[in-house]
């Protein structure tokens, strides 16, 4: 039952009124006067009051300015009669919410009451559907603020460098992952610093060209690139970025890094391991080389000790010479093995590779002549002085033109005229082409496949198959390239290229500089 | 008259070795490079004994082994094996020829692995020589 007010001087219109809404359903109270009704309203809180305007003491108008203070949704009809239209006014001001005209029609009251209870029920929907709005925005905003807050840790706590920028390229996210690759903090970035500054700069020019929609870019294929850091290291990472667009609008981009320091130290820690495994293996193989060269040094020895014993000139050289070949083999064995098993930086200085070749050819004429075997030397005469790792050329050489006279040696087709063959020669980008060239007994294809893959030798105990594994490795750490041709029956090529730099007042320094 | 002794030996330093034992125990060296030029000495020298090593370019040792010893002319000079292959391994490649139907050859006289001590090499040429 809705409760009801009536506040009214006039006893008779408060029975009246009282009976008849009393008869419609309505629970009624009546006050003689306004400081009766607002006691009566505080208590009750009726929804619908009604009240005379000209009453003795408080009057209706302040009547319903305290009704209207206690309850903004009071709805509160004004009972008027003549002459009060100043005072009607005023009350509709004050949000009164009807009116009624003296002598009260029973119509024009249920018609009030009506629309008040409308009022009223509209009222109520409209507060709880604002409630609920309100409610269902709350958890919109908490949704939002927990997708925004996770989307935020996700950023923050990846390894991963994620760089966004605005779209003037400035930096506005750079996470913990960013400062682990650039090295630069947070602080020294966000909004201190743009992707020109920060980035490589292909990678800076192509987010530029992006963000000023000067053409379409596509960076999200992963791609390597080199970061210099803050403090000068240079950081491998993989790479991958976009341009962020709001409708066609472009309003930001961003970018992805990984570091690849880890990976790129594990593949190195991977192939060294492979590599001294490999060395492992074959050190059984290797017993019969070095049993080999233990029998020529005590063999030596003791050429040596018989002929002292003698005072044998021819002798005690020849045993001399067994001594110092053996001592040579072995010492070679053990540079191969570092060689092999270790990392090794190109040593660079200035020097003449054409020397170095006359070296090598010093260096293997006797073998070659004692087998028969004539060693021919073909050099370019423009090739003067470069800056180059004479060593890498040196060893490189010594295994090719060793190996091209084994390969005449094992020749079982008879009465060939044996002839190994070097040359150099100047090619375009500066690069040095060596050549070593045999007419031997040549390698079939399996053969050939099988030489640079393992430690293999077609020299039984008399090889380590160290000797083209080494070479490859040097020419590979200096940048260059080996190729090998060969036909079985009719002889083997083998091409080296290696790039070289011009001697230049700069690398003369920095040889001075290193030789101090 | 001093006994003949080739050398067969690929290896220049071995084969200096070998020529200074046998200078130094009395005997007459005789050195050959491979299968081929040891078989041409064996015709021309008529060797008392033979040092023969196994692994050898152009022509091996294991050839050249079998060849004299189904010579019935060369057949009964006694050979002595030196090689960084050990015997076990030298005697399987031997059983293996004769799976594959060669005819079956008598075992060396001595066979010595590398490196041999000069004393050891003596001792075995006396032992046979006399």
């Amino acid at each position: 039952m809705p409760k009801l007010l009536i506040i009214d001087d006039e006893e008779g219109i408060r029975k009246v009124l009282t009976l008849s809404l009393t008869n419609d359903g309505y629970d009624v109270s009546a006050a003689a006067g306004g400081e009766e009704g607002i006691e009566i309203f505080k208590r009750e809180s009726p929804p619908i009051i009604l009240t005379d305007i000209k009453m003795p003491g408080m009057d209706g108008i302040e009547t319903l300015k305290q009704i209207k203070e206690l309850n903004p949704d009071a709805e509160v009809i004004m009972i008027t009669g003549h002459g009060d239209m100043d005072l009607a006014i005023e009350a509709l001001k004050l949000d009164a919410s009807d009116f009624l005209n003296k002598p009260i029609k029973d119509e024009a009251l249920s018609i009030a009451l009506k629309r008040a209870e409308q009022r009223i029920s509209i009222k109520q929907k409209l507060k709880a559907y604002t409630d609920d709005l309100e409610r269902m925005v709350r958890i919109a905003t908490e949704e939002v603020k927990r997708r925004a807050e996770f989307q935020n840790k996700l950023i923050t706590s990846s390894n991963d460098a994620i760089i966004a920028t605005d779209e003037k390229g400035d930096i506005i996210i750079y996470n913990k992952g960013a400062e682990g690759i650039f090295g630069h903090s947070r602080s020294e970035i966000i909004r201190k610093m743009n992707i020109d500054r920060l980035y490589p700069q292909e990678i800076a020019s192509e987010f530029r060209s992006g963000l000023e929609m000067r053409s379409n870019i596509d960076l999200s294929e992963w791609k390597e690139v080199d970061i210099l850091s803050k403090n000068g290291e240079i950081v491998p990472a993989r790479f991958s970025g976009s341009i962020l667009y709001a409708e066609d609008e472009v309003v930001g981009s961003v970018g992805f890094f990984q570091d690849l320091r880890e990976i790129k130290r594990l593949q190195k820690e991977l192939i060294t391991s492979e590599r001294l495994a490999a060395t492992g293996q074959t050190v059984a193989g290797l017993a019969h080389y070095i049993k080999n060269i233990l029998n020529g040094l005590k063999g030596g020895a003791y050429v040596l000790n018989v002929a002292l014993d003698k005072s044998d000139t021819d002798k005690i050289e020849s045993g001399w010479k067994m001594i110092e070949r053996n001592v040579g083999r072995i010492s070679d064995l053990v540079l191969d093995l570092l060689a092999y098993s270790k990392e090794r930086q190109p040593e660079k200085e200035n020097c003449f590779p054409n020397e170095i070749i006359k070296e090598v050819y010093a260096l293997m004429e006797s073998r070659a002549a004692e087998n028969n075997i004539e060693i021919k030397i073909d050099l370019d005469p423009l090739l003067g002085e470069v800056y180059i790792d004479p060593k890498a050329i040196h060893r490189s050489l010594l295994n090719l033109v060793s190996n091209a006279i084994d390969a005449c040696i094992f020749d079982s087709t008879s009465k060939k005229r044996w002839q190994v063959k070097i040359t150099s020669s100047i090619e375009e980008n500066h690069v040095i082409r060596f050549e070593v060239v045999d007419n031997g007994i040549g390698m079939d294809k399996e053969t050939k496949e099988k030489i640079f893959s393992s430690l293999f030798s077609t020299k039984g105990e008399r090889g380590t198959g160290l000797g083209l594994l080494v070479t490859e490795k040097i020419i590979k750490e200096n940048g260059g390239m080996i190729q090998v041709a060969s036909q079985k029956g009719s002889g083997t090529t083998f091409t080296v290229y290696l790039p070289y730099q011009e001697v230049t007042e700069n690398s003369r320094q920095r040889e001075v500089s290193s030789r101090r | 008259m001093a006994k003949k002794v080739l050398n067969v030996e690929d290896d220049a330093d071995i084969r200096t070795f070998v020529t200074t034992v046998l200078e130094e125990n009395g005997y007459t060296p005789i050195m050959a490079i491979d299968g081929a030029e040891g078989m041409e000495k064996v015709k021309k020298e008529r060797p008392d004994l033979i040092i023969l090593d196994i692994l050898m370019p152009r022509e091996s040792g294991i050839k050249m082994y079998h060849e004299l010893k189904l010579d019935p002319s060369f057949k009964d000079i006694p050979i002595v094996m030196l090689s960084g292959v050990s015997k076990r391994t030298f005697l399987r490649s031997q059983a293996a020829l004769t799976e594959f139907g060669d005819e079956t050859v008598p075992e060396p006289q001595a066979y010595l692995e590398k490196p041999v001590e000069p004393e050891d090499l003596a001792e075995t040429l006396k032992k046979i020589l006399g």
